[in-house]
């Protein structure tokens, strides 16, 4: 009897060391696929016998010209761009979509189931639609090319609004009770939303921060059609972008890489430093909808 | 069907009940298309009725109102402010006067301009002295358009203003004949923070939206039927006008000879929902499959594999998204470690094989989304599957459960009821995908049978980057784009009503609270 | 010393301003203008410099405050088009980009006296390719726009670049890849059509508007091309693509243009080899591949200000002057439309512009073609590609037509032409067989093999606006048939006549 409990208690263990052996190499196998992008871009901003792409990842010749020529370029001025444009647009669209989100979860006023069906459905346009017409609304009011900075800043924060459903996602999950029980006491709504909801939302704050920060960095498609023709006015997406095309490719491309690495940096850190809470914001809201 | 009763449905077999619920979620989906269609004659039927009573209101509110509100109607506010509410009234005043004096100096200008869109076009002058053509530029269609709708959205919110106005004297006179005290200004400002801050909240963001995203999604609309495009683009070249329905006759019918707007647009159509689907499920269950190796016990160095996968997210995609597809081109790395391994004897055309209508290009875009949206997903998964109570776990365990069945019975049917709504979502966003195709293949390899149809289409492009492809292509038809995203629209919203429609538990908003 | 250098140089010029304000005088354009310059990237800085050089030798007074960007010539256009106002006010594009840009209203004419000047010095094909209907519409940059091949010495023997069929043994022998744009690229396409003797020719108005085609891309000739493309195609070692970094990932062979040179030179060093395009054999006969020849210009955007105008051509003028071009080879190696440039030694002596020199000889100046003639004519490469036999090919030029003319307005002849259509003669409602008028109002087609249960109809200019009857016919018995229609008015009787 003893036995066969023992017998029955090492298969156990014998099968999950296989099981977990497995899940190891499998884990193992993704960590290099999923690495090996990036680790090959770094590679190539070393390399400097060339500059165009080559058919091996290993450089001949290691060195830091790539990184020396993107300071003597205009990368310079389109990192300082996206990156005030980040700082502005987080601060900003967090401050939107906490408003948006906090409201539709705690407040039932007469339009409201309305009002969200209604972003709903106009979440269902295709954006790419009305770029032109936002590009003509910015030029209007001066705005675009070399001014390319504050019209983006404002076009990515206006409508931020509609991104509201994995933050109201989260404020569904703290309990009403909280909010009931403040107002007894004499707080007014605006005195509940800072003493008492804001301090319980921190992970939802910094998830949107993050996901307000980092968006500026990829968007090229937009931008672009703001800033064309004046290198003043683009962003890093856009500046390198052209770094690809025919005419440039072939002296560019390594540069672009360096380009890539140090985009990849910041994000990459930031991203690093608030993981715990871009899972709990997303976890508490996304799931929610 | 046959309707069970709750107690009769108990009582039916495991494979009875599943076939009984699958059976249902069908049959709801006509049911939800009907609710769909009867929902919009609603809208109109009430709409209809609430103009009327609205108007007969109004007219109630002037025969029985004493010369205050009377007046309230040509001198907006004036009630308010004689009954001592002066900064409602001034604010209704003061809308008054901003609205006069728009449309006098630029609104009325536009909204006469909105039917034709411009009368004069350029035209070409030449200055013989100083051996030179000079352009002299006549009306601007665009603008017209443009300042036309908001001029329209001004008038829609001054009525809106007029009728709350008279309203507010209604309810003014009403309260002060039952002898209650009307609100001062500083109870409104107070109101603001309290009972409304709603109000205050909601004020900034909807401007937003309003002016950035409803404003030009009704340009857009417009712009369908125009003939805007590149030769037309209403100022430079020549104006554009007015062309009716002509350009849906277009895109849904066979137009003149050999182009065939609608079969390009079903080919398209339905790679885009292959796409979608394919997307959407093979991230959902992977990423969950990965949460769990990571989460399972006894697996250390969690945060690594974690992070590791995560770098994904965090590095803009064009970088990532566009060495990616240089890896797989027909001389790049991936094709000289296999050529060199002796895997294959022949570099593969990841991008360029157009056999069986591009399906190596189109498997391909998925495997390496796949490799994009996994980290999403294996987060979102994470949080949840340790939200599960373990005590469900263990006693399942108790029961002899092995992990399949532990996985079918419990995780599964968990995480579905969870992230249904967002599965909805994230199958509408990849319909609207733009970033991986255009970054990895830009819609190449190009698709003959396509051919002649705006912009040149390939195998992987979704409707998305077609409607790019038509922007900035060789003619810039911006009303077609136009038309193209307006049946987008009407794909994605049939779509997303019906589910949502058929989802459980998207309805009982109020249960997780 | 350079600092230096230029504040002497501004300092002089505000000298010779107070001196000579007088002589100035005169010159209605003098005065500071501020504008928007857009160039390649490669040639930001000498651009700059020819503006400096021209605000310190024009002798109207006239100064620029340029801002010199960095815009790609084929995003130049697609800008412009998108917003002509926030455009450069001279920039710089690829000739495709042409049409499309005097459509779209983005470049002004020039003037009578500009337009003499610039067709008695540069090269008659460029002149013509900044030509719309008498007028011209911009000035040439450079006459370098065309394509030849770029090779690795070490793979392929210098006796064997005359044969494609030899270059595709030697880079399957060596497993290095023949690399050009077939797949993509209409541009490239074109070149086995140009070289068994097809024309894709194009007439516009003064508007730019197209008002007819001439292209004979679907005919026998046309054939032979998308054969001997087969060739290379179904080659193992061919790769699509223009990208002259090929050289460095296995690529003995790459079809593209002066653009690459150093790219090239930077990989091959002493192997670099470059020469006019091969010749192919189809069915025992050698056809030498042809290609577009093509050039850069320089456009000046529409002004409102005529004296705003005359002074940006003057500048547009000069930078694309004798003088201006040479700068521009000097420093880039951009080959010159120049006539006077083009005799140069020093130009003459470049490898690579030798070997296109070469390959002009044939090569079909690039006319005006529509913008939508690229996006149709590049299905051609996958169609060859996909084809197995010679009705693919012959199908792959068959929609290549049916494109084109639903593109394009058909000549009358066309649209009033009648032919028959259906499910016969192995054909799946995708075939037209011509019909010829007889007497007035009837049609008849060649005998036609019909088997019993196919059907068919009439239509005309190939497409469906008008057809009879309106049920299709259906074949009753197998035969030979001649299909008649007879027309009269709104109403068509079709008949099927025994032979």
């Amino acid at each position: 009897m003893n036995e066969t409990l023992e017998k029955r208690h090492m298969g156990l263990k014998a099968s999950a060391r296989i099981s977990n052996t497995i899940i190891y190499i499998v884990l193992i196998l993704m960590a290099v696929v999923w690495l090996i992008p990036f680790i090959c871009i770094v590679l190539q901003s070393f390399r400097v016998e060339s500059t165009w792409q080559v058919g091996y990842v290993i450089p001949q010749k290691w060195g830091w010209d790539n990184y020396v020529a993107l300071w003597n370029s205009d990368f310079k001025r389109w990192y300082l761009n996206t990156f005030v444009i980040a700082l502005c647009v987080a601060a900003l669209q967090t401050v939107i979509v906490l408003c948006m989100s906090y409201t539709l979860s705690r407040f039932r006023f007469k339009l409201r189931d309305g009002l969200m069906r209604f972003m709903l459905i106009l979440g269902m346009f295709p954006g790419m639609l009305t770029m032109i017409i936002l590009y003509r609304v910015l030029k209007d009011l001066g705005l675009t090319q070399a001014n390319a900075v504050p019209g983006l800043i404002l076009v990515y924060i206006a409508s931020s609004g509609m991104g509201y459903y994995v933050s109201k996602g989260f404020f569904d999950t703290i309990p009403k009770s909280l909010d009931e029980a403040a107002r007894v006491d004499g707080a007014t709504r605006a005195q509940v939303l800072y003493k008492i909801i804001l301090p319980l939302a921190k992970p939802i704050v910094i998830y949107t921060i993050l996901t307000a920060f980092m968006g500026p960095w990829g968007d090229f498609v937009f931008a672009k059609y703001v800033s064309f023709g004046t290198s003043a006015g683009m962003n890093v997406a856009v500046g390198m972008y052209g770094w690809l095309q025919l005419d440039q490719i072939g002296q560019k491309y390594t540069m672009f890489c360096a380009g890539g690495v140090i985009v990849a940096i910041p994000v990459t850190i930031l991203f690093m430093c608030l993981q715990k809470y871009y899972v709990e914001g997303v976890t508490g809201g996304a799931v929610k909808g | 069907m046959k309707q069970y009763s709750d107690l009769e449905y108990l009582r039916l077999s495991k494979s009875q009940k599943f076939l009984y619920k699958l059976a249902s979620f069908f049959t709801a989906i006509p049911r939800a298309i009907g609710n769909f269609f009867l929902a919009i004659g609603r809208f109109f039927k009430n709409a209809g009725l609430g103009v009327g009573k609205e108007l007969a209101d109004i007219f109630l509110t002037f025969k029985d109102g004493d010369w205050k509100t009377k007046t309230s109607y040509l001198v907006m506010g004036f009630g308010s402010i004689a009954r001592g509410q002066v900064l409602r009234g001034l604010m209704f005043l003061l809308m008054e006067v901003v609205f006069i004096f728009y449309m006098v100096t630029a609104g009325g200008h536009w909204m006469s301009m909105l039917p034709s869109l411009g009368k004069i076009g350029p035209h070409e002058e030449y200055n013989e002295i100083l051996d030179a053509y000079t352009m002299v530029y006549g009306d601007n269609s665009f603008k017209i358009l443009l300042y036309g709708v908001l001029t329209m959205f001004f008038i829609v919110a001054f009525l809106y203003t007029w009728r709350l106005n008279v309203k507010q004297n209604q309810l003014a006179e009403e309260y002060l004949k039952s002898g209650r005290r009307l609100k001062t200004g500083a109870d409104d400002l107070r109101s603001l923070v309290d009972e409304q801050f709603y109000k205050t909240l909601l004020a900034l963001p909807l401007t937003g939206i309003l002016v950035f995203t409803v404003m030009p999604i009704v340009f857009m609309i417009l712009v369908a039927f125009t003939n805007y495009d590149g030769t037309h683009d209403g100022y430079n070249n020549a104006l554009f006008g007015w062309q009716g329905l002509s350009n849906f006759r277009t895109l849904l019918t066979w137009s003149g000879s050999g182009v065939n707007y609608s079969a390009t647009f079903g080919e398209i159509l339905t790679w885009t929902l292959i796409w979608a689907f394919f997307a959407t499920f093979t991230n959902y269950f992977l990423g969950m499959f990965v949460a769990m190796m990571i989460n399972k016990k006894g697996i250390k160095l969690k945060k690594l594999w974690r992070t590791v996968l995560v770098m994904t997210i965090a590095i803009p995609q064009f970088i990532s998204l566009l060495y990616v597809s240089k890896m797989f081109a027909k001389n790049g790395i991936v094709n000289g470690l296999l050529l060199d391994l002796g895997w294959i004897k022949q570099a593969i055309d990841f991008w360029g094989s157009t056999a069986h209508n591009g399906l190596l290009p189109r498997v391909m875009v998925i495997v390496i989304n796949i490799w994009i949206g996994i980290p999403y997903l294996m987060l979102i998964a994470t949080g949840i599957l340790m939200n599960i109570p373990a005590d469900l776990y263990e006693s399942s365990r108790i029961d002899g459960a092995n992990a399949w069945q532990q996985y079918t019975k419990i995780t599964l049917p968990y995480m579905l009821f969870i992230t249904g709504p967002y599965l909805l979502t994230s199958f509408t966003s990849n319909m609207n995908n733009f970033n991986v195709i255009y970054l990895l293949t830009g819609g190449a390899p190009t698709n003959a049978a396509a051919s002649g149809a705006a912009g040149s289409v390939g195998y992987t492009d979704l409707l998305i980057t077609w409607l790019f492809k038509i922007t900035t292509g060789a003619e810039a038809q911006y009303y077609l784009a136009s038309v193209v995203g307006i049946m987008v629209f009407v794909v994605v919203a049939v779509i997303s009503l019906v589910v949502y429609n058929v989802l459980p538990s998207i309805k009982n908003e109020e249960d997780f609270q | 010393m350079k600092k230096a250098l230029s504040l002497i140089m501004v300092l002089a010029m505000i000298f010779a301003l107070c001196v000579s304000g007088t002589a100035y005088a005169d010159s209605q354009l003098a005065g500071t203008y501020d504008i928007t310059v857009w160039v390649a990237d490669a040639i930001v800085d000498l651009t700059k410099q020819q503006i400096d050089d021209f605000n310190a030798t024009n002798t109207d007074g006239i100064v620029f405050n340029a801002k010199v960007e960095a815009v790609g010539e084929g995003d130049a256009a697609t800008q412009m088009i998108t917003d002509v106002e926030a455009g450069g006010d001279i920039f710089c594009f690829a000739q495709d980009q042409f049409a499309r840009l005097v459509q779209a209203g983005a470049l002004a004419k020039l003037g009578v006296k500009a337009a003499e000047t610039v067709r008695a010095n540069n090269d008659a094909g460029v002149v013509a390719a900044a030509t719309v209907g008498e007028d011209l519409y911009a000035y040439p940059l450079t006459s370098d726009n065309g394509y030849f091949m770029y090779y690795d010495k070490s793979v392929i023997p210098e006796e064997d670049i005359d044969s494609l069929e030899k270059i595709i043994a030697d880079c399957e022998a060596a497993g290095k890849y023949f690399s050009m744009e077939n797949e993509t690229s209409a541009w490239y396409i074109a070149s086995w059509f140009f070289g068994t003797g097809c024309v894709s020719e194009w007439e516009t108005d003064s508007d730019g508007s197209f008002i007819s085609i001439h292209d004979t891309f679907n005919s026998p000739e046309g054939l032979i091309a998308a054969k001997g493309m087969k060739k290379l195609l179904d080659s193992k070692y061919y790769l699509s693509s223009s990208d002259a970094a090929g050289f460095d990932s296995g690529c003995a062979v790459v079809v593209t243009g002066t653009w690459a040179y150093e790219t090239v030179a930077g990989i091959l060093g002493d192997n670099l080899g470059a020469a006019d395009l091969p010749s192919f054999e189809v069915d025992g006969k050698e056809y030498h591949m042809g290609s577009f020849n093509g050039c850069k210009l320089m456009g000046v955007k529409p002004q409102t200000d005529a004296v705003r105008a005359a002074a940006l051509h003057k500048l547009a003028q000069y930078l694309t002057s004798e003088e201006g071009q040479m700068e521009r080879f000097n420093a880039v190696k951009w080959g010159p439309a120049n006539l006077a440039d083009q005799a140069n030694e020093a130009v003459q002596a470049n490898v690579a512009l030798a070997a296109l020199l070469e390959q002009n000889q044939h090569s079909l100046p690039q006319g005006q073609i529509h913008g939508s003639w690229w996006d149709i004519a590049k299905v051609i490469g996958t169609d060859v590609k996909e084809a197995k036999d010679e009705a693919g090919l012959q199908k792959a030029l068959d929609n290549y037509t049916a494109a084109i003319s639903a593109v394009f307005n058909m000549s009358d002849a066309d649209k009033n032409a009648w032919s028959v259509i259906g499910s016969i003669c192995g054909t799946n409602w995708d075939t037209d067989f011509a019909m010829t008028e007889g007497d007035a109002g009837v049609f008849q087609s060649e005998v036609l093999e019909l088997k019993a249960g196919e059907e068919l109809k009439c239509r005309q200019g190939k497409s469906w606006d008008v057809n009879f009857p309106a049920d299709n016919v259906v074949v009753e018995a197998d035969g030979s048939y001649i299909v008649q229609l007879t027309v009269d008015g709104d109403s068509g009787v079709v008949e099927l006549i025994a032979q």
